[in-house]
């Protein structure tokens, strides 16, 4: 909330510089989002007087002036206006000034002569008629002639005002208004706080002859106050009314209208004035609107109500939204004779949602919607009659109008002075708490170190020793707090397993090159179909936002090779040779649709793979030391992704459990993303391999003897595949082998057509002696069963 | 015949001191001392000696082969380290030639950052957990002391994706879950993924990440969580960095305070990183709510905790000075590679 410091030295002493203050009251937990100086945007801008005046020889309207602006020779400006004579003191922007529009003035020539900077209008100094007699004249502004020449223009229009925009924290409405910024300074700086106390005089007669006030709905509106004022004298309000608005940033319209909005920027308490004469059967009553009812607002718009709205209607349709926006047809206007005057209470909720549904917002629903204070409804009602009366604006009827079903009752918290100890960790001597409590206008008492305290209405943020606790350190000071060690255990703390298994995985990937990436969990309705993905896949299900920032951020994944793909695109179209990346994170799958509890939100990794030497077999072993690290028994199989290019892509079971799908990306999708190069990627089921027991490492002797070698070449159909002719060898060779090496894989000339030769280097080793060229005979021989069996014939 | 031996002796010595390579030794090697050399058929002449002179010659000769053969070995030595000398001086590589990468990735700098904070909040006895990303609204925000239409909520846009399902908007919400499923003393941090109606650009993003911290037992104080933040603000920041309370408002803590700590940019002189203030925000605290604990079945007249969040990205683009919060999430290689 903006405040002018000048406002609020009416109501409480301020002793310290500006600075001073606003950093105080910083550590007292309002924040200060900003200070402007009045006129800090005006400078290097003088009065001036004019000493000379002559026609300009190229032009039939410029003029020729030279200025005394109190420094020796007088400067030379040239001017297009021509309501000045010698004399005359202005307003001068020398060389290098700034004028508040963000002009930059500077010396220059016009049409040939040289002018050393500009006079200026009120206009150009954003001026009003309020703010310096003769500023709205069109031409330059004529300054008092008791004006000292070459004073500073700010000082000439007084303009030594600050204005601070304090950031006012949810739990204090009370404090959106000069009064509660007021309050709180007088306490932090020590000084005297006086609220302003109305008087005003009535005219006699009784509001009850001219108003019947009805309430139907008190749960929505605990308190309405009304009263009449009549034989209105509208008029522009007094300038320092007028200026308090601009610097709290409201318009200043007429002196009712105004009054009612300083009353609320002064108190906190919304007020709204209709015009009475406007009021069917002179009557108001306070209900929810009716179906098919609608109302004109005053900024001319119409809006359909429903019967969740609060309205305040005359005897026949609404007149005002509740603590929103008053309609147009009872708006004051200049020559509005009667008023009615509203102070009331409106349930927070209900503003709030019928300003949602409506998309309306005001200074006024802002108040209401972060709550007000019912008892200060009354307050607000007297400080705006005794502003009417002040002002003379009006003759005010006898009698409220004031309706409620209950008023709080005062609260008493007890707690004691200990407890607060207990929570703060520091000891704040007893007479300390007891004072900042009751300078906070928390009457408060303490005996045997309990702290008996009331709490009024407005301060319905306080509930409990928590909240003392807060109110006396934020006054006492944070700077007491000084750090300890907390007392208990010092083990090192844990982490679950799956971060670690997460960690493992990560530098794993990390150290076969890869790349960690970070993107969105959610992506676009639309990216799944990039992926040709058929109408059934289940991935489809996804969990939509309700309320997403556009659609391209609309969809949780259910899959991150979307992502994958996107970040490959990226790199490959910013011209970078190759890469890999992977990225770990979740894919959200919904147990039902639409959503009515948490999805599954399930560990999942994605690899993305390009360039020159990257194919299939490259992703196949970053896949392979994957399967390793977890120790999973894998197999693989074709798989069917139509993501995927259809004849080089595979699944991988871990423990008979599919946990990835990897392969090359298929080239109407790779086109789908913009990427003209070959991409690789897979995505892995991390819940599948977290669950995976892996054995425990039991070391194995090393080898004492030697092992033999043997080459196993062989021709088969040209579509077997080489795991089962390897599958042959190791099922074959069964104890005795060590391992296993396909070396050459050749089609082509001396082979016959549609078969293929394939070469394995086979080691056999025995841990208890050197093999016999028996032995490697006969298992050679098993494994040339076995292969035959698979389809490899043995080339001799 | 002991003059022919010297002869032998005397040009074998100098022909050997004036090798130059090994075959010449080689060479020398056989033409004296080898089957058919000079010395051996010195030897062989040895039977037309007298018996007298037959052992006199042949030490003699003996003496003159072992001589030689040393000075072979000697010289052949020689000749074989300046052989190698010059093989390795041929070898010689310009070392400032680029080296033969392996390649290694790079975790995202994210995740560095977050590593180099669980560490530490580790080492201190916090235990690390997770919490859904997706929550519901009871623990996003009830359990959090934020019903239905407080203003609070208008603190935090909320992403809904049902009824009573919305992403969660803060880590907070795993506070609660810790509570229910543990019992006080409670050390936790829970490093996650959070979400808000932020529009994208230079210094917002609708996902964004945090580190929750909780402790609860008896006795914990707002000293505590001071000292926690020191030890925290120290090992990232240095050990002469300060951390100060400035009072604030969260409905799930009371007392609430913003952090402050000492501009590392400027050490507290004031610069434009701390806006000439001397101090930068790094995080929201104070010491759970009763009602929280409450809510939890934490009795609050016996137990008092602390909770803390600290923005994750905010603090990953201060250590690096990233001047754009969504090159996190572009993730060019060039970029990630820095880290």
């Amino acid at each position: 909330m903006k405040i002018s410091l000048n406002q609020l030295k009416n109501y409480v002493d301020i002793n310290v510089p500006v600075e001073e203050l606003c950093e105080r009251m910083v550590l007292a937990g309002f924040e200060v989002e900003s200070i402007e100086a009045e006129g800090e945007n005006i400078v290097n801008v003088v009065a001036a007087k004019i000493v000379d005046l002559a026609p300009h020889e190229n032009s039939d309207h410029l003029q020729i002036c030279q200025m005394d602006i109190g420094k020796g020779e007088p400067i030379q400006i040239v001017t297009g206006a021509q309501n000045i004579s010698v004399g005359d003191i202005v307003p001068a922007a020398l060389n290098d000034s700034y004028l508040p529009n963000g002009a930059h003035i500077v010396a220059g020539k016009l049409r040939g002569v040289d002018s050393n900077g500009m006079l200026c209008s009120g206009e150009e100094l954003c001026l009003t008629e309020a703010d310096y007699e003769g500023a709205s004249v069109n031409g330059i502004l004529i300054l008092k002639p008791d004006v000292l020449v070459g004073t500073d223009m700010r000082e000439v229009l007084g303009l030594d005002d600050y204005i601070i925009d304090f950031k006012i924290t949810a739990n204090r409405p009370d404090c959106n208004c000069f009064l509660g910024v007021a309050k709180e300074i007088g306490v932090v700086l020590g000084t005297k706080y006086n609220a302003p106390v109305p008087s005003y005089k009535t005219v006699g007669e009784s509001i009850t002859d001219y108003i019947d006030l009805k309430v139907e709905n008190y749960d929505l509106c605990p308190r309405y106050m009304g009263r009449i004022v009549k034989n209105l004298r509208i008029k522009e309000s007094p300038v320092w009314m007028q200026k308090a608005l601009t610097k709290s940033g409201m318009r200043p319209i007429n002196n009712i209208v105004d009054i009612t909005n300083f009353v609320m920027l002064e108190t906190g308490q919304p007020m709204h004035a209709f015009n009475y004469d406007d009021l069917a059967n002179k009557q108001i009553i306070v209900r929810n609107a009716r179906d098919g009812e609608s109302i004109m607002t005053l900024d001319g718009k119409e809006y359909k109500l429903n019967p969740d709205m609060l309205v305040i209607a005359d005897g026949e349709k609404p007149s005002c939204l509740a603590g929103i926006m008053g309609g147009k047809e009872s708006e004051i206007e200049e020559d509005t004779k009667n008023l009615f005057l509203e102070s009331a209470k409106f349930r927070r909720d209900n503003v709030r949602h019928t300003g949602r549904a409506l998309g309306i917002r005001t200074e006024a629903s802002g108040r209401f919607e972060k709550g007000t204070d019912i008892l200060n409804v009354e307050f607000a009602m007297e400080r705006a009659l005794g502003l009417i009366y002040e002002l003379d604006a009006g003759d005010i009827i006898d009698g409220t109008l004031d309706k409620y079903e209950s008023l709080p009752e005062e609260r008493v918290l007890t707690v004691t002075a200990k407890s607060i100890t207990d929570l703060i960790g520091v000891e704040v001597p007893e007479e300390t708490m007891v004072s900042i409590l009751n300078s906070l206008q928390l009457p408060t008492t303490i005996k045997d170190g309990v702290i008996t305290c009331k709490v009024p209405s407005i301060r319905d943020d306080i509930e409990g020793r928590a909240d003392l606790a807060e109110e006396i350190m934020r006054i006492y000071g944070y700077d007491h707090i000084v750090g300890t060690a907390m007392r208990g255990n010092v083990a090192r703390g844990t982490k679950l397993p799956e971060r670690i298994k997460a960690d493992k995985l990560k530098a794993l990937l990390n150290g076969l090159g890869a790349y960690e990436i970070a993107t969105y969990s959610f992506i676009g309705s639309k990216a799944i179909d990039a992926l040709l993905l058929d109408e059934n896949d289940e991935r489809r299900n996804a969990v939509k936002l309700l309320n997403p920032l556009g659609d391209e951020y609309s969809t949780m994944r259910t899959q991150l090779t979307t992502s994958m793909l996107t970040v490959l695109a990226t790199n490959a179209n910013r011209k970078i040779a190759d890469g890999r990346f992977f990225e770990i994170s979740k894919r959200f799958i919904p147990k039902s649709l639409p959503v009515t509890e948490q999805p599954d939100e399930l560990p999942t990794m994605s690899i993305g793979i390009y360039g020159k030497d990257e194919d299939f077999f490259t992703l196949k072993g970053i896949i392979e030391d994957v399967m390793k690290l977890f120790g999973a028994h894998t197999e693989y199989k074709r798989s069917a992704e139509p993501y995927l290019h259809p004849g080089r892509q595979a699944v991988v079971l871990a423990n008979n459990v599919e946990a990835a799908v990897f392969g090359e990306v298929h080239p109407t999708v790779a086109a789908n993303f913009e990427l003209e190069t070959k991409v690789y990627v897979a995505e892995v089921k991390l819940d599948v391999l977290y669950n995976i027991k892996k054995r425990k490492t039991v070391y194995k002797p090393l080898p004492k003897f030697p092992a033999v070698e043997r080459d196993f070449a062989m021709l088969c159909d040209i579509d077997t595949p080489v795991g089962a002719l390897e599958k042959a060898i190791i099922s074959g060779g069964s104890r005795l082998l060590e391992k296993v090496e396909l070396f050459d894989v050749y089609t082509g000339s001396q082979i016959p057509e549609g078969k293929k030769s394939v070469a394995f280097s086979v080691w056999f080793r025995s841990a208890d002696a050197t093999l016999t060229d028996a032995q490697i005979e006969e298992v050679s021989e098993r494994i040339i069963k076995k292969l035959e069996a698979a389809g490899g014939i043995l080339r001799k | 015949m002991k003059e022919q031996l010297i002869a032998i002796r005397e040009a074998a010595e100098n022909s050997i001191k004036a090798a130059k390579t090994m075959q010449e030794i080689e060479e020398l090697r056989v033409k004296y001392l080898g089957k058919k050399g000079e010395l051996t058929a010195l030897l062989k002449q040895m039977g037309s000696l007298s018996s007298e002179e037959r052992p006199v010659m042949g030490q003699l000769v003996n003496e003159a082969k072992a001589l030689l053969e040393t000075a072979i070995s000697e010289k052949s030595a020689e000749l074989k380290k300046a052989e190698q000398d010059e093989k390795l001086k041929a070898e010689t590589i310009d070392i400032t030639m680029p080296a033969k990468q392996s390649k290694v990735g790079k975790l995202h700098p994210l995740n560095t950052v977050l590593n180099d904070m669980i560490d530490i909040f580790q080492s201190m006895g916090f235990d690390v957990v997770d919490g859904p990303e997706v929550e519901t609204d009871y623990y996003n925000f009830e359990c959090l002391n934020v019903p239905a239409d407080h203003p609070a909520r208008d603190m935090q846009d909320t992403f809904y994706l049902g009824e009573n399902l919305l992403l969660r908007t803060q880590t907070s919400a795993a506070q609660i879950r810790t509570m229910e499923n543990r019992k006080p003393p409670i050390r936790v941090i829970c490093p996650g993924r959070v979400f808000r109606a932020d529009e994208v650009d230079a210094t917002h993003s609708p996902v964004f990440h945090q580190i929750e911290g909780l402790v609860v037992d008896k006795g914990i104080t707002m000293c505590d969580l001071k000292g926690v933040l020191e030890q925290f603000a120290q090992e990232i920041y240095g050990s002469d960095t300060e951390v100060k309370f400035r009072p604030s408002f969260f409905p799930f803590t009371e007392p609430s305070v913003e952090v402050d700590v000492t501009c590392s940019e400027c050490g507290g002189k004031g610069c434009r990183v701390c806006k000439g203030s001397g101090w930068i925000e790094i995080l929201g605290a104070g010491m759970v709510h009763p009602k929280v604990l409450a809510s939890c079945g934490i009795d609050p007249e016996e137990y008092t905790g602390f909770a803390f969040g600290i923005g994750l990205d905010r603090l990953t683009t201060t250590r690096y000075k990233i001047s754009d919060i969504r090159l996190l999430f572009e993730n060019d290689k060039r970029f990630l590679d820095q880290f």
